[in-house]
């Protein structure tokens, strides 16, 4: 089924609010299993943060405490394609570069650390890295490569992964944002502007909206919006054989099989969660431009087809909200991590393990979703 | 930021009878256009490496063309050629950007004449070397004084077909025939008195008819080209009639012999800036396509943003040259400019209303009798910077009902370098065929900046404060919920 209208009350086993990343692979991990799943859409699946981010899968940029989850999503997102579900993933390798000798020298100390948490990567400058990446602008001093880097295209793996959903045999439910949550039974009764749903297990899973449903279960689930602006150019000839980032973490570059390249790195655009509104802030975007000029300078000579910005909902530790609804024996949640396009397939598995068999592959106690409840009101950093 | 008192997009008829309205009343100008020189479509000049002293820089209008171009050099005008608009924001803000320069000004009143092109029509071949566009064909005439070929056939529906062939001829191409959709000989007659409301045109195009008639140019109607044939570049065109339930007749279709096909369905105007900046717009099937809402002022649903000619209207040149003096004038008013442009105001609004008269006569008389993605097959290309053919939109691959996403990410279009401009008409009519609703319903996805395509290299000219880094970058940095 492929969207529909509900007659009132309606059943259903799983419930799982939210059709980016983490809840298709919640209910397309469930579905296979077995389990009867509905997932529930306030606008269309794919349409907010999973839809709009860079796609990144790097596995050098991220913190150390979710380096365990980063290599385990990205064997995951690599076992898509045997699964029929087409991603675009590629796996080149990554370059993490520094422009400055401060740069430089946080570059070879977050490589050591790295190393190890068990990430291998091979430190490039002078001659060996102009050799290994010719490419590469004056400015960029160093970089450390990561063989396992990768990156997909977000608007493939929407269509894939929605589609492969519906094959597992999960309905989605689409226009249906939920109106109120309340415990019935051994379940939860979901109301929906067409009616209302029962289920007896339920997944929130829905990025930046997450933390209000928590609210209607009477649990806080603080988080941050950020309005990441990315950009992609016009098809260009091959010129970027590698997923690039930054150690200052303000880019990320790649470029896709159809030759456009992605330009990102986080540039705030204008705008905010409430009301929901998202905007190119004109200076920031330039800023944006200019750090990956300067990184890669054939940039220049590439016209700029989009620019666009996008939700990215984070935790204060920057670490996801992932495991059982703190009072809850059947909410769970899936939300909230630095990267979550990348964490957020892996969650969803992890979380359907937890689900279905009440443990998960990895460790995900530092997860816990209650851990910042009572974390007063931090400042934003600027 | 730079401040200026009026800024008009495009220096085409529109925009060039807007600066020169304006500036009568004493207001400034800042007038810009992404051509080398000011024109427009329509007074577009021989370029200069095409010119020769001999020759004289237009066929007609010369007179007309040379007052209305010389504003462009007004000392109250700041003329900015090369440069595209590229985004607009909030409170008249925008971006602009080129060979020239880059930066953003903030204008007190804004007037978009942002013009038109050819409506794009998919039909199997249509992308075939020696396919070209009635506008593209003008352009190629009009600058560089060249033809694609020598042998055409002049196919579509609308005026700009008479146009066209009789440019083939006067270059010394000879044209084969002349293929309109509409049925437009049944439909004359009862329609000649609103055509009269304009008697010059009129004229022009008796003028047409006869000079395809002394080159013994047979003139079909109520025919359209369904598909062009050839390899490498075109061979011949297969045409075919059109029934009077709007169904093409494939079995009784016909092949011509050329080698160039000049294909004309009309304009769409040029409207990327209006869904920028989520401007109101409207659908109107006879012009094209969105045009952005206006109200009598032609003030767009944006306060203080003024739309006209054939970007806001498709209504040709008198039309455009009408539509840019009232905005011109509005415009003057907005800025406080008002020296006695009452008596000015109503003739020009007496003079529109006469060529409303003859627009909707015109309209009715090529009002397109068919569906045209009837001429869509499953080879033919329908997105043409991504390469999708129809073949690929399978059922599924088209998505769920009221989903632009899904039909986004399967086909791809809207995604590509022509920012819409090939695609929009082809994409909503696909929407309207599965979700079953008519077009006019259908909610186009949010299109994003740039309006037209820009290079990076060229974006950072302007100058750029330096950056405030996060000092943690995994750390968020936006609001608080929760």
């Amino acid at each position: 089924m492929a969207s529909g209208s509900l007659t009132s009350p309606s059943g259903t086993e799983i419930a799982v609010i939210g059709a980016g990343v983490t809840g298709l692979s919640a209910a397309l991990f469930l579905a296979r299993d077995g389990a009867e799943v509905t997932v529930i859409e306030r606008a269309e699946p794919w349409s907010e943060a999973s839809g709009a981010n860079a796609g990144t899968l790097s596995l050098q940029v991220k913190i150390i405490p979710v380096l365990a989850l980063a290599r385990y999503a990205l064997d995951l997102w690599e076992s898509l394609r045997g699964m029929g579900i087409e991603t675009g993933f590629a796996r080149p390798g990554g370059l993490r570069v520094a422009t400055s000798d401060a740069q430089l020298s946080e570059l070879r100390r977050y490589a050591e650390r790295q190393a190890n948490a068990g990430v291998k990567t091979e430190w490039l400058e002078g001659s060996a890295l102009r050799e290994f990446a010719p490419w590469l602008g004056a400015p960029v001093l160093a970089a450390s490569f990561c063989p396992e880097d990768g990156f997909t295209s977000p608007l493939l793996t929407g269509a894939s992964l929605a589609e492969a959903v519906r094959r597992a045999g999960a309905r989605i439910l689409t226009g249906s944002p939920v109106t109120s949550i309340e415990p019935r039974g051994e379940g939860y009764r979901v109301v929906l502007p067409a009616g209302e749903l029962l289920c007896r297990k339920l997944v929130l899973a829905a990025g930046p909206w997450t933390a209000e449903l928590g609210r209607m279960l009477g649990a806080k689930l603080p988080l941050y919006v950020d309005v990441n602006m990315l950009s992609v150019t016009e098809p260009a000839p091959p010129l970027i054989d590698r997923v690039v980032t930054h150690i200052g973490g303000v880019l990320s570059l790649k470029q896709h099989r159809n030759g456009t390249i992605l330009i990102g790195g986080g540039w705030q655009g204008r705008g905010g969660f409430s009301p929901p509104r998202k905007e190119i802030d004109h200076e920031r975007l330039l800023q944006n431009l200019k750090e990956a000029a300067s990184v890669v300078p054939a940039l220049r000579q590439l016209r700029l087809v989009r620019s666009w910005a996008g939700f990215e909902a984070v935790t204060a530790d920057a670490l996801p909200f992932l495991g059982r609804l703190a009072g809850h024996s059947h909410a769970y949640v899936s939300a909230g991590a630095r990267g979550g396009f990348h964490l957020g397939l892996a969650q969803g598995r992890l979380l359907a393990q937890l689900i279905r068999e009440g443990r998960t592959e990895l460790p995900i106690e530092a997860f816990d979703p209650a851990r910042l409840e009572g974390a007063g009101h931090r400042a934003a950093a600027p | 930021m730079r401040s200026v008192e009026i800024a008009v997009i495009g220096a085409g008829p529109a925009g060039l009878a807007a600066t020169a309205e304006a500036v009568a009343c004493g207001a400034k100008v800042t007038l810009i256009d992404d051509n080398r020189q000011p024109g427009g479509q329509y007074f577009r000049q021989i370029s200069g490496e095409f010119r020769r002293e001999a020759m004289t820089v237009f066929d007609k209008d010369q007179k007309r063309a040379e007052a209305l171009l010389r504003i462009a050099s007004h000392p109250a005008v700041d003329y900015m050629p090369e440069t595209t608009v590229w985004a607009l924001g909030a409170d008249r803000i925008l971006a602009y950007s080129g060979p020239r320069g880059s930066g953003r000004l903030s204008a007190g009143c804004l007037i978009l004449c942002t013009g038109a092109h050819d409506r794009p029509v998919p039909f199997p071949g249509w992308t075939l070397p020696g396919v070209v566009t009635a506008g593209g064909l003008q352009n190629l005439v009009k600058e560089q004084r060249m033809l694609p070929g020598r042998r055409a056939v002049v196919a579509g529906n609308g005026p700009l077909l008479l146009v066209t062939a009789a440019s083939l001829l006067r270059g010394g191409a000879h044209v084969a025939e002349v293929v309109e959709a509409a049925p437009i000989h049944r439909r004359l007659l009862p329609l000649l008195p609103a055509l009269a409301a304009s008697p010059n045109i009129l004229r022009l195009a008796l003028s047409y008819r006869a000079l395809l008639m002394r080159h013994g140019v047979a003139m079909r109607s109520g025919e359209t080209v369904i598909e062009a044939l050839g390899e490498e570049s075109l061979r011949a065109v297969r045409v075919a009639p059109i029934g009077e339930d709007g169904r093409i007749a494939r079995d009784r279709a016909r092949t011509i012999e050329a080698d160039t096909l000049i294909t004309g369905f009309g304009l769409r105007a040029s409207a990327e800036l209006y869904q920028i900046l989520g401007c109101r717009l409207v659908y109107r099937a006879q012009r094209g396509g969105w045009l952005p809402q206006r109200n009598a002022d032609l003030e767009t649903s944006s306060a203080d943003i003024l739309a006209a000619g054939d970007g806001a209207a498709i209504g040709g040149v008198e039309f455009a040259l009408l539509e840019g003096a009232l905005a011109g004038l509005a415009a003057a008013r907005r800025v406080g400019r008002t020296s006695g442009s009452e008596a000015r105001e109503a003739s020009l609004r007496r003079r529109l209303a006469r060529m409303e008269r003859f627009r909707l006569g015109l309209e009715a008389l090529f009002h397109p009798p068919a569906d045209y993605l009837q001429l869509i097959t499953p080879d033919t290309l329908i997105c043409r910077c991504e390469e999708v053919t129809a073949a690929a939109l399978s059922p599924v691959s088209l998505g769920p009902a009221g989903s632009a996403f899904a039909l986004k990410a399967a086909t791809r279009i809207g995604m590509g370098r022509c920012q819409v401009r090939f695609c929009q008409a082809t994409f909503a009519s696909l929407i309207a065929a599965r979700d079953g609703c008519p077009i006019e319903e259908v909610r186009l996805p949010r299109l994003r900046q740039p309006a037209r395509l820009v290079r990076i290299g060229e974006l950072l000219s302007e100058e750029i404060p330096d950056a405030v880094l996060p000092v943690d970058p995994h750390l968020p940095r936006g609001e608080r919920i929760g």
